[in-house]
């Protein structure tokens, strides 16, 4: 008997793929059986299935061992195995009618506003709209829309566009998806995540290879945490930003300290924009021009005219637009606080086209290109008198917060527009007032600005100290450059700003998990474990080494 | 002789592991009623602690043609106590957290009395059974096509690394 079952299996078999049979158990009571090879692909499986049942292939749903199977999937990939069972359920058929499955088609990119908004704000609430909002910031003003969108989303940018991008294109779900993950703001929260994640990158890790320095700011979970702390606290941001400044002006003024920041610069920032825009899937989208001239064109040219009637008409439909009115006074967010000591600091550092700098720094926050053709072209105390009218912040403002203007600026672009169409939950995201509210709120173009500010100096010296002094086409070519480093610590700027509660999680619920390992590894001291867990961040083991008195490890 | 058997048969306690592959094989063949399947997480897991399950939503209800997919965790305390429930699909009904997917064990009787010969079948065919309950069969469920909706922690970052 044995042997006879034994040689039924080898003769079902071709060249060492076996052949097996699977029991199939539908939804309604029925049963039969296939045979099949395992190695096989799911969506394949189905259409042997479909053989056998009068249920087409597109509307089965296999499921196994609680899981349901994928198509792009092979069936041993589940663990299958001979005789065992598959549930199969029929599903409703593609063309569903509920909302949300006319989101999720990728392929009809005709999304009303109000589905969209339906869609935005039923899921991640508040916080999925911070999430977008972090991630649209440097997109809208950068050409790498996907891409840029995800980096925000992680908060660093750090991780490569290419594959970012790809992902996101080819799979909508996926961004979806992570919007909609609550537990983003806990990686916001988390250090020791943020450093795993960096140091998932393969050219991020060859950076750090090259530089030991680097490795050693990457991997201190104290500065990690210092960064991320900065970028929630305005304050404490520009405390930092003037910190650097100083410190830069100090080794500017050193004889070959100026040689030095441009080795600096030279050696560590291009690098990483290497990493982080290695082979951009839209490699011309990057740092193009359609998108610098896009925005120049809506933003800045009705900036040139000094926003004194353009603004009437924008404004006029904001009042019937804004639906979700601003929390926030918003009178001028470039004249606040912020703008004005980093004016300061960098009258000391570099006297000519100081006023611009500010203004270049907190207009970046809104339309990044622009900076490209703004840097060499527009005269700086011109510039600076545009941006201290408060009617252009206020068109900025109504800009912002209209969906159909939006929507018009997006349509206007044929490179936009196609990309929005391959990601029809960008379309989204530009179309929610409420997230494009929070972006114009004065806090999140503070940090830009603080964050911006000074990447604008650095490469202010960078580019007058080229031997050819040009400006023109050498000091594009660098704005290039740091347009992609601004965007990134734009999403840092943005995405910190997405976790506003959580500084306020006691310590015990923060570490909860690592106390109670603490604990197990015998620290009975609970006030000692959170010290130890908040110099560390939450790194157990560096915790460990601390407690036992080794603080520098 | 076979009274022996017997009174031996309902003395013996089954270790938690063997009931568990016992569970295992239930899953994987299929046996039982057909409507609720459920398996190991990771078939490597030497204390098989992580299951998946699925429930089909039953006919005649708002859950009809919906596919729930649910997190079983069985404590090393497994079958003493009960495994924690957790609805990864998003769902809307009674004993259910709105926000985390917990089945919470007070509004569900079969949680709060666990009973060691429950097994996860049980548990799954017994949460079937309350979505045909008076209270839940009409309630309104949110829009389809979120499986996965709610992703752990773990998933998230593997996919922010894979990113």
């Amino acid at each position: 008997m044995g042997a006879e079952g034994e040689s039924i299996v080898s003769g079902g078999s071709i060249g060492g793929v076996e052949e097996v049979t699977v029991n199939i158990r539908c939804s309604n009571g029925s049963k039969f059986s296939v045979r099949t090879i395992l190695s096989s692909m799911v969506g394949a499986f189905k259409a042997l299935l479909a053989q056998n049942c009068d249920v087409p292939a597109e509307q089965q749903r296999l499921i196994y061992k609680g899981r349901i199977l994928k198509d792009d999937q092979t069936l041993d990939s589940y663990g299958l195995q001979a005789n065992h069972t598959i549930h199969m359920v029929r599903g409703s058929a593609p063309a569903g009618s509920s909302p949300a499955a006319a989101t999720t088609n990728t392929g009809n990119p005709t999304i009303t506003p109000s589905v969209a908004l339906g869609g935005g704000s039923n899921e991640g609430g508040g916080f999925g709209g911070n999430g977008l909002g972090a991630s649209l910031y440097p997109g809208l003003g950068f050409g790498a829309l996907g891409g840029t969108g995800a980096s925000g989303l992680l908060g660093a940018g750090l991780p490569e566009f290419e594959q970012v991008q790809q992902q996101l294109t080819q799979n909508p779900n996926m961004m979806r998806e992570i919007m909609n993950m609550p537990a983003i703001q806990n990686l916001m929260n988390n250090p020791d995540l943020m450093r795993s994640m960096m140091m998932n990158n393969p050219q991020m890790r060859e950076i750090i290879d090259r530089n030991p320095e680097l490795a050693h700011i990457l991997n201190d979970p104290g500065i990690l945490r210092q960064t991320l702390e900065a970028a929630r606290n305005p304050e404490l941001m520009r405390e930092m930003m003037r910190n650097t400044d100083r410190a830069m002006s100090n080794i500017e003024s050193s004889p070959e300290g100026f040689n030095m920041l441009r080795r600096m610069y030279e050696n560590v920032q291009e690098p990483f924009l290497n990493a982080t825009t290695m082979g951009g899937g839209i490699g011309n989208d990057v740092g193009s021009n359609p998108f610098a001239a896009l925005l120049g064109n809506h933003v800045g040219g009705a900036q040139t005219t000094d926003g004194s009637n353009s603004p009437s008409t924008t404004g006029s439909e904001t009042t019937t637009a804004a639906t979700a009115p601003n929390a926030n006074p918003l009178p001028n967010p470039w004249s606040g606080t912020g703008g004005g000591s980093q004016a300061n600091t960098t009258t000391r550092s570099n006297p000519t086209g100081d006023a611009g700098a500010p203004g270049i720094g907190g207009l970046a926050g809104l339309a990044l290109p622009e900076l490209g053709n703004t840097f060499g072209m527009l005269d700086p105390s011109v510039m600076s008198q545009i941006l201290q009218n408060p009617a252009i912040s206020q068109m900025m403002q109504s800009l912002f917060s209209n969906p159909q203007y939006m929507n018009q600026i997006l349509g206007s672009n044929p490179q936009l527009r196609s990309m929005l169409d391959l990601n029809p939950q960008l379309r989204e995201m530009m179309q929610n007032p409420e997230i494009l509210r929070q972006l114009t709120s004065p806090e999140t173009m503070q940090q830009m600005m603080a964050l911006q500010q000074p990447l604008a100096q650095l490469n202010r010296q960078q580019s007058t100290g080229e031997p050819a002094q040009t400006g023109g086409t050498t000091g594009t070519q660098n704005n290039m450059g740091l347009e992609l480093l601004m965007n990134m610590f734009g999403g840092l700027g943005a995405g910190g700003l997405t976790v506003p509660n959580t500084p306020d999680v006691p310590p015990e619920e923060l570490y909860a998990t690592q106390l109670s390992q603490l604990q197990e590894m015998g620290f009975f001291d609970t006030q000692e474990n959170i010290r130890a867990l908040r110099a560390t961040s939450g790194n157990v083991h560096a915790a460990v080494e601390r407690l036992l008195g080794n603080p520098n490890q | 002789m076979q009274q022996v058997m017997g009174s031996e048969g309902s003395s013996v306690v089954v270790p938690r592991n063997f009931r568990l592959l016992e569970e295992l094989e239930r899953g994987e063949k299929g046996i039982g009623d057909g409507t609720v399947s459920y398996g190991m997480d990771d078939a490597d897991d030497v204390y098989m602690q992580s299951w998946t399950g699925t429930i089909i939503g039953p006919p005649n209800t708002v859950h009809e043609g919906r596919i729930y997919q649910l997190k079983l965790f069985c404590g090393k305390d497994y079958p003493e106590k009960a495994p924690g429930v957790r609805f990864q699909t998003r769902i809307n009904m009674s004993c259910v957290d709105r926000e985390t997917g917990l089945v919470e064990p007070s509004l569900f009787p079969m949680l709060a009395d666990w009973q060691r010969e429950y097994t996860m079948e049980d548990l799954l065919t017994q949460l079937k059974k309350e979505m045909m309950s008076p209270q839940n069969r009409k309630l309104a469920q949110p829009p389809e096509g979120n499986e996965g909706g709610r992703v752990n922690q773990k998933g998230l970052m593997l996919k922010c690394c894979i990113l």
